[in-house]
This record gives C-alpha cells, structure tokens and sequence, in this order.
C-alpha cells in the first residue's frame, strides 16, 4: 500500500475531496502569527490528577441496557449478529 | 423573580392546574406546529410521569420545583428506550441504551421530557438546516432560519412549546439561536455540566445548555445539571447558585467589550448601533465600561473550526454501520465502512470530517492542527489578562440577522463566519450567556472561568437597565 492516504481513505468517504471554504479557514490559520508555536507548553490543557481517577472496576450493564443495545445492532440472522467479511476467501 | 418554573409549580400546588392537562397541551402544540422543531414526541412516558406527579398532589404529598414541569431534548442525548438521531441519516432508528448524567439529574427532579428536538445533525451548522427532518422555522418569522445546532429548542422555548430545553453549545449552537429567537441561552463554564451520554462533536468545547424564557429559570436548571460525575472525567464541583447572590448586582464595577468586534465590516449597523446605545446605558449606571483588544473574527473562527473538525473527524469515525445505525453492505468491510458513510453522512458532515482528517494528517499537523492549539493557547491568555482588567465582557450573539432559510446551505464559509463572536468564548471554555436584549439578536454576557454566578448577576442587571 502506498504511504500517502488520501482524505477519502483516510475519512471512510467514497470520493471526498477537500473542500475550497474549509480550505480557506486553514490559510488563515498558515498564515497567522503565534508567539508560542508548542501547544504543550502550557497549562490550559484539561487533565485529572492520578488522585482524582475513578475506581478501574466493571460495571454491569441493566438487562434493558444491553436489549437496547442488541436491538440497535444492524442485522441479525438465526440469533447471530452479521458482521460484513472481514477476509476475502 | 420573573420565572415560569416556579409559576407553573405554584399552578400545580394549588391545583389550578393539572399536570396531565399541562404535559397534553404541550404536546399537542409541538404536533401541531409548522416550525420542524420535533423529531420524536415522547407522549406515552411524559404522561405517564404526569399522572404520578397529580396523584401526589392529590394526595397532599409535596413536590418539588421541577416536578412535573415539561422540557424538551436536543436530539443529540441518550434517553434511555427513546430514539436518539442527531437529526441524521445514519441514527435516523438508533435508540438510547442509557440516559445522559444531564438529563438524568432533571429526571431525578421530577421534570418532564416531552420532546427530541431537531436540530444540526451532529451540531455541524449554524441554522438548523443541516438535518433529516426539515430545515427549522424562525420563531418570530419562519421565513428566516431558526439558528443552530440548537434551533428546534430554541424555538420550542420561544413559542411557549416546552417551559425549558436543553441544548447543546460547541461553538455557539446554544447562544446563537437563543439570540436567533429572542429567548435566554446559557452556555456554561466548561466542565460545570456532565457531557456523559452527550453525542460528542467536539469533545474540547462541547457543553450541556439550557435554554429557558427567563434568568431565574436558567439559574433553576444549571443548578439542577451542574456537578461532578466520574463518567465525564472534565467536570468539577461547582456551588449552587442561590437566587439572592444573583439579585445583587453592585459588585459589578468595570465592563469590557472587543473593538474590533465592533469596529469589523461585517457587522449590520443597525446592530452595532443598539450594541453601542446598550453601553451607553451601562455607562450611565455609573459601570466603568473599557475598549479591549482581541483576536481578528476570522482567527477566532479558523482556530475554532480547525480544532472542531479535527475532533469531530475522531469522535465520528466510529460511526461505520457496524455496531449500530443504518448499515449499507458492500463486498467486504471497508467498502461497508465508505459506502455507509458517503451514503448516510450529510454534505456539512463530510466537509467536516475530511477537514478533520486533513489537518490531522502528516505534513498538514503541524502547519495548521498544532498551530491551531496554539493559538487557542493565546486566545486563553488573552481572556485571563482581560477579567483581571474587567469584570464582564459584553458582545453581540452574531454580527447578522438571522439568514433566509436556504442561504446558509449554499455558502458553508459565510456561515462559519457567522459564528465570529461565539467561538472564541468556546475556546476559552467561558461562561456566557445570550440575554434577548440590547441588540436584534441579543448580547452575550461572558465573565471569567467557573464564574457562572456572576454572568447570571449581570443578566439581572441588564433586565433593569436596557
């Protein structure tokens, strides 16, 4: 496979190219000046301390939860959920 | 204080009212109605919740403040058993598994949904056209849009369908058609509201709003929704705001607002003239009122669409047809993958999704993804050194008059441009509130971080002064 993906590989979209309005928002963004090019050195990211984690631990899904949940799933043939072929024979 | 809640609840109590016959003419209204603002009417559950809440008042049982009053849902949250689309294609059947820590706090409080409003599929758009059922009426003339993404709660609150509703704010999307409908929009601190069970757009901004016909109301229901929830590691514990600290205004000495914002040839005169006559009034109230410097329109817009679309190309990728949403098959899985999404995603959606790739992709990260972040980085700074010179700042909701429906979808950059005076807020993950005065399209009310109170305090004032 080639290195380069292009959007509409990349996105799961037959066909997609980049648009020219949103094309034009980045220009804008290329051609701004910031005075700090490294986001990460800073304090404004959103981050939990290692005190605040909550409880690794399983939690059970109602019976309502995972009706809904298997209902929701697209096909279903004799009690088995159908997934599309993953490998080609 | 002026508030429907603890109108309606007095009603109640006193049996003036029913609260069966309250939910039913509601509904009735919203299945009436010619704006597009419904895309499910939840009638069985909300009457049933009805006639429990009038058996206890029968039987001399007190109720609480929000019990039995009727809301509606932006379709884009979880409530469990009913259908949740984010007005898409994809979702169009998809139905809640569980129910959103937002929604399940007013559920807690006895209040009533009633209806899933439409809405921008995804949040992606700025008028509430982008959606599968129906571009949303204006609520003063249905010939304009009803804003967006939140324009069929917006409109609903406006038209007396629901008491409050509950929106969504990315980048606007709960001001803005606030502002569109000449109703109150709160877009609170960042963090405040649990976003679990909140379809994620962009997860950085994304924020639970209420949308209510008064302050007081907005107060009722932030303070409802508000708190900490391990389900949403981004949220703290905030304060209630009580009603007294909010009638208090003189604390309030210095008020800020952008020039540039003001001086930009974007704006309508006639909107920046009411905007400029609003100070005026302020000043006059003995408010020290100072010109600030600020980011240019289009920065603030290309950094925040940058950032959303980035994050709405990931929180969107697992939507492939697989697990859930309509599926369409092809010969194997990745052709099942793009063709389901070419096929069930709107035009606005992929404009976004492939943006969201390109400048995540190598070679474009760096020239545009990070330099975004960084310049959200300096939007922050810019605010933090404001609100160390001013208390509030006050804007316009949007530069423009609500569009005709139809112009939006033709020109998706004039309409990321609308959003000029919203996003940087978003960035900033500030407080800030749309008041229906001052301008056509109201004022926004912004104070610094966690400072909810004190834009709710300000809004009072402005009832008395504007």
């Amino acid at each position: 496979m080639s290195k380069i993906m292009t959007v509409d590989v990349l996105s799961s979209i037959k066909g997609a190219q980049p648009s020219e309005a949103v094309s034009k928002l980045f220009d804008v963004i290329k051609n701004a000046q910031t005075t700090n090019n490294n986001p990460f050195n800073n304090n404004h990211n959103n981050s939990v301390s290692l005190d605040n984690l909550r409880e690794d631990e399983v939690i059970e899904s109602s019976a309502l939860e995972k009706q809904i949940i298997k209902d929701n799933f697209p096909k279903e043939k004799n009690g088995y959920l159908v997934v599309s072929k993953v490998i080609d024979a | 204080m002026e508030s429907q809640i603890q109108q309606i609840h007095q009603q109640l109590i006193d049996k003036k009212i029913s609260c069966v016959d309250l939910v039913q003419e509601k509904l009735s209204a919203l299945k009436e109605n010619t704006h597009n603002t419904v895309n499910s009417l939840l009638s069985e559950l909300a009457l049933e919740q009805a006639t429990k809440v009038d058996t206890k008042i029968a039987n001399g049982e007190n109720i609480g403040l929000l019990e039995g009053i009727p809301f509606g849902i932006k379709d884009v949250y979880m409530l469990q058993g009913t259908y949740a689309t984010a007005s898409s294609d994809l979702l169009k059947n998809y139905k809640s598994a569980y129910t959103a820590t937002a929604i399940q706090k007013l559920l807690d409080a006895g209040a009533i949904p009633i209806v899933k409003e439409n809405c921008d599929s995804f949040g992606h758009g700025s008028s509430s056209e982008n959606t599968i059922f129906g571009a949303v009426k204006n609520a003063v003339n249905p010939e304009l849009v009803g804003g967006g993404s939140s324009g069929g709660s917006a409109v609903n609150v406006a038209k007396d369908y629901t008491v409050f509703s509950i929106g969504g704010d990315t980048g606007g999307s709960v001001r803005q058609p606030a502002g569109y409908n000449n109703v109150y929009g709160l877009k609170p601190t960042y963090g405040r509201i649990s976003r679990y069970g909140l379809m994620a757009y962009a997860s950085s901004t994304d924020c639970v709003g209420p949308i209510a016909t008064s302050v007081e109301d907005i107060r009722i229901v932030l303070n409802t929704m508000s708190g900490k929830d391990t389900k949403d590691q981004t949220t703290y514990t905030s304060e209630s705001i009580e009603e007294t600290s909010i009638l208090d205004t003189t604390g309030i000495k210095t008020v800020g607002y952008f020039k540039n914002f003001i001086e930009s040839e974007a704006i309508d005169t006639q909107i920046k003239e009411d905007f400029l006559a609003s100070i005026e009034k302020i000043k006059a109230k003995g408010i020290q009122v100072k010109e600030l410097d600020f980011f240019k329109s289009d920065i603030l817009v290309s950094t925040y669409y940058t950032l959303a679309m980035a994050e709405t190309a990931s929180n969107l990728s697992r939507l492939d047809g697989t697990n859930y949403g309509d599926r369409i098959d092809d010969k194997d899985l990745k052709e099942s993958y793009a063709v389901t999404r070419s096929e069930k995603f709107s035009e606005e959606t992929k404009r976004r999704i492939v943006g969201g790739n390109q400048v995540l992709s190598q070679g474009f990260s760096d020239e545009i993804y990070l330099k975004g972040l960084a310049l959200r980085d300096a939007i922050s700074e810019n605010f933090e050194k404001d609100f160390e010179e001013v208390d509030i700042i006050l804007s316009p909701v949007t530069p423009s008059i609500p569009p005709k429906i139809g112009d939006s979808l033709k020109d998706p950059l004039a309409m990321y441009l609308s959003d000029a005076y919203t996003v940087g807020f978003s960035l900033g993950q500030l407080p800030t509130l749309t008041v229906p005065q001052g301008t056509q399209t109201g004022l926004q009310v912004t104070a610094a971080k966690n400072n909810d109170e004190l834009v709710l305090k300000f809004a009072n004032f402005l009832k008395d002064t504007i």
